[in-house]
């Protein structure tokens, strides 16, 4: 029977495919946009937490607090204290440094750069690992001896060189007021996803390069961060942990009050991104919504013109012996026929939306199975719901009176 | 209507809506008597505002099983109002219709459905088939609604087109047919559910004389096969098919009585 109704209801839609069609329109129209903005947001999402991982979700930084007006010397951060907290962390750290960088001029031949130095110690390539062409990365003996080697990212070797093999070349250049020779002991290439370009901006006129950290010292050897990287292997949970008392040790080792530091971590960024991006797209997902409702009253409202226009079919039905449930039950699964197909090409055409975008951009598209649960029985109930007013009307109306209209 | 109310309207047409759906079963008392229909002081009047119009003025009448009937009159005299009653389509506002011994002023709307269903075969004059359906379709429908299965509804609406005369044009639609063919699927959709009446309001009355003679031959058939069956006419020569005549004026019977020209067979030749 119900199989039988679908057919009667697909024979009396098929009868009027436009106009059919464009009912549907509404459902497709607010359905697909439901899900395209929701998967966008979805897919910015898992591509804004594919960024954090890869530059590293365990990282932090750590120093005294913007808001303290009376800084002290002592706030800053030793090389001695550095290795301090490392050894006192030393199941919690994987890596740690004062996360100083410098940008300056760089000279070789006739050649010259714009290049930003980060300092780094030898084991950094096991948290941010590059891929290295020539050459080696810095080594123990280089930080320790704060000898003047440079590990240099390809394009920039290519632009000081004329060539990316540049191992053993040197330039000059002059950071906070002393002349140094660098020797490239390495050259890496940097690895970035279309997207990541993007939001990097066009820093392509600058150079990059790895130097060891201990090159970059404040004066008296200070340092204003501690930058470290927690160990992958821990929770969530183990990191806040941790976090917390880090900063309770580096406060008691400054004499500080613990709310004296500020600890910025990746995490607690990512979750702020995160968080906004979330509401953000349930907030426009949530307006692209009410365009469904406007799509169900244009059921409602075809429905309406359909069992006015079929008043005399109705009558003759009901003549032959419709009951009301019969007549009711005809009308509502045309509305609901009509909302289920609107809906199933609005996932098609939101979810093609969002796949063409993502391979357009480049990224893996996140389509939710609960975002496409919850459009369909949305568009479901809409069409229940406004189906049912025009479909009570039709089942109620008396046979003699539907048979005489004109 | 105040826009409240047009509310209160629609969300009561939908509460309405629900509790239809949650009605599941109709069912019919079982009486069996030799009246097939007892009408009893039947009135109707209708109420167009203004003014109201009698329909039916006091009808007393009785049709036994079998029977043959035509029904004659003046435009205006009240047999339509009277078939509309006999076909439960429409309610008497004074008296008693009994049909098959049923009391039909007490029963529910679905009630009714049913009894339209199961004891009433419908004839209209302006034929009435659903346009965007096959004959064949159209002759399954009260079959559907009566829930007979697929394949057997089938094969019965064949077989009663057959019988009228269409077995060559089964899935035809109605508009690729003639006038007198589509009320032949007229009278096959009415006999699908084998209903004890069959009821016809000037079945002939869009057709030419050829025509119209095939349809009442049509009939006599299902007279003599047992069928109850009243037709509304305003031919004589339509009338001379049947047993009986009864006359309308002005929503009253004038006349009642059994027809005194020869019976049966042949009468088309003669006229
Ligand atoms: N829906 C209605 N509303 C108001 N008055 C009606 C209605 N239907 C019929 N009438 C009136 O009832 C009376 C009987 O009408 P009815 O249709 O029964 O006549 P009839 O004998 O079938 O005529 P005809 O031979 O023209 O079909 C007429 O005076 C008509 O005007
Ligand atoms: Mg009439």
């Amino acid at each position: 029977m119900l199989f039988e109704n679908m057919k009667m209801a697909f024979a009396a839609l098929r009868a009027n495919k436009m106009r059919s069609f464009l009912t549907m329109l509404g459902i497709i129209i607010g359905i697909g946009s439901v899900i395209s903005i929701v998967s966008i947001g979805d897919t910015m999402r898992s591509m804004f937490s594919s960024i954090y991982k890869d530059i590293g979700i365990t990282q932090s930084y750590l120093c005294i607090g913007y808001w303290i007006d009376d800084v002290r010397e002592s706030d800053y951060f030793t090389m001695d204290e550095l290795s301090r907290v490392k050894e006192v962390f030393g199941d919690e750290i994987s890596y740690i440094d004062s996360s100083a960088a410098a940008s300056a001029d760089a000279r070789a031949d006739r050649n010259r750069l714009k290049i930003n130095f980060t300092g780094i110690d030898y084991n950094y390539q096991n948290v941010q690992p590059v891929n290295i062409l020539y050459g080696r990365y810095l080594n123990k003996g280089d930080v320790a001896g704060r000898r003047q080697s440079a590990v240099l990212e390809a394009g920039s070797a290519r632009r000081l060189f004329g060539t990316e093999n540049a191992v053993g070349r040197t330039f000059r250049t002059e950071i906070y007021g002393n002349v140094h020779e660098f020797t490239v002991v390495g050259v890496y290439e940097k690895e970035m996803s279309a997207f990541q370009k993007l939001l990097m901006g066009g820093t392509d006129d600058e150079g990059e390069a790895f130097i060891p950290w201990t090159l970059l010292t404040w004066p008296n050897d200070s340092f204003y961060y501690c930058h470290l990287f927690a160990n992958e292997t821990m929770s969530t949970d183990e990191l806040n942990a941790f976090y917390d008392e880090l900063v309770s040790y580096v406060a008691r080792m400054k004499n500080r009050e613990k709310e004296d530091f500020y600890l910025q971590t990746a995490l607690g960024e990512m979750d702020q991104v995160d968080s906004i991006m979330a509401g953000l797209s349930m907030a426009v997902g949530g307006i692209a919504a009410i365009s469904l409702i406007v799509g169900g009253i244009g059921i409602m409202n075809i429905m309406l013109v359909s069992v006015t226009e079929r008043t005399r079919e109705i009558g003759i039905r009901k003549a032959l012996g419709a009951r009301t449930r019969d007549v009711l039950i005809q009308f509502l699964t045309e509305s609901a026929i009509l909302s289920a197909c609107g809906g199933i090409i609005g996932i098609l055409l939101g979810g093609g939306i969002v796949f063409a975008a993502g391979a357009v951009m480049g990224v893996t598209a996140v389509v939710r199975p609960g975002v496409i649960l919850l459009a369909v029985s949305f568009s479901a109930v809409v069409g229940i719901f406004f189906g049912l007013y025009p479909a009570s009307k039709a089942a109620k109306s008396d046979p003699i009176i539907a048979l005489r209209y004109e | 209507m105040t826009e409240k109310g047009k509310l209160r309207q629609t969300v009561f047409a939908g509460a309405a809506g629900l509790k239809a759906l949650a009605v599941r079963k109709t069912e019919l008392p079982e009486y069996h008597t030799d009246e097939l229909i007892r009408i009893v002081n039947l009135c109707k009047v209708y109420d167009t505002g203004a003014v109201k119009v009698i329909g039916l003025n006091n009808i007393n009448l009785t049709i036994k099983r079998g029977e043959f009937v035509s029904i004659m009159g003046q435009s205006g005299s009240g047999k339509s109002t009277l078939m509309n009653i006999l076909g439960c389509l429409d309610r008497p506002v004074l008296g008693h219709y009994y049909l098959d011994g049923i009391d039909i002023a007490a029963l529910e709307p679905d009630q009714l459905s049913l009894i339209r269903n199961r004891k009433i075969g419908f004839v209209f004059q302006s034929f009435n088939l659903i346009s965007r359906m096959s004959a064949v379709k159209n002759v399954e429908l009260p079959m559907t609604y009566a829930r007979v299965a697929k394949k057997k509804r089938n094969e019965r609406a064949v077989e009663l087109l057959e019988r009228v005369g269409l077995g060559g044009r089964i899935h035809h639609m109605p508009n690729e047919m003639s006038g007198g063919q589509r009320q032949r699927v007229a009278i096959a959709r009415a006999l699908a559910n084998n209903p004890p009446l069959i009821l016809a309001d000037e079945p002939t009355g869009n057709l030419d004389t050829a025509s119209s003679f095939e349809i009442m031959e049509l009939f006599s058939a299902l007279h003599r096969d047992g069928a109850t069956v009243v037709v509304v006419t305003h031919e004589e020569n339509i009338a001379a098919f049947t047993d009986r005549i009864i006359r309308f004026q002005d929503g009253k019977i004038i006349s009642d009585m059994k027809n005194p020209g020869p019976v049966s067979e042949g009468k088309t030749k003669n006229i």
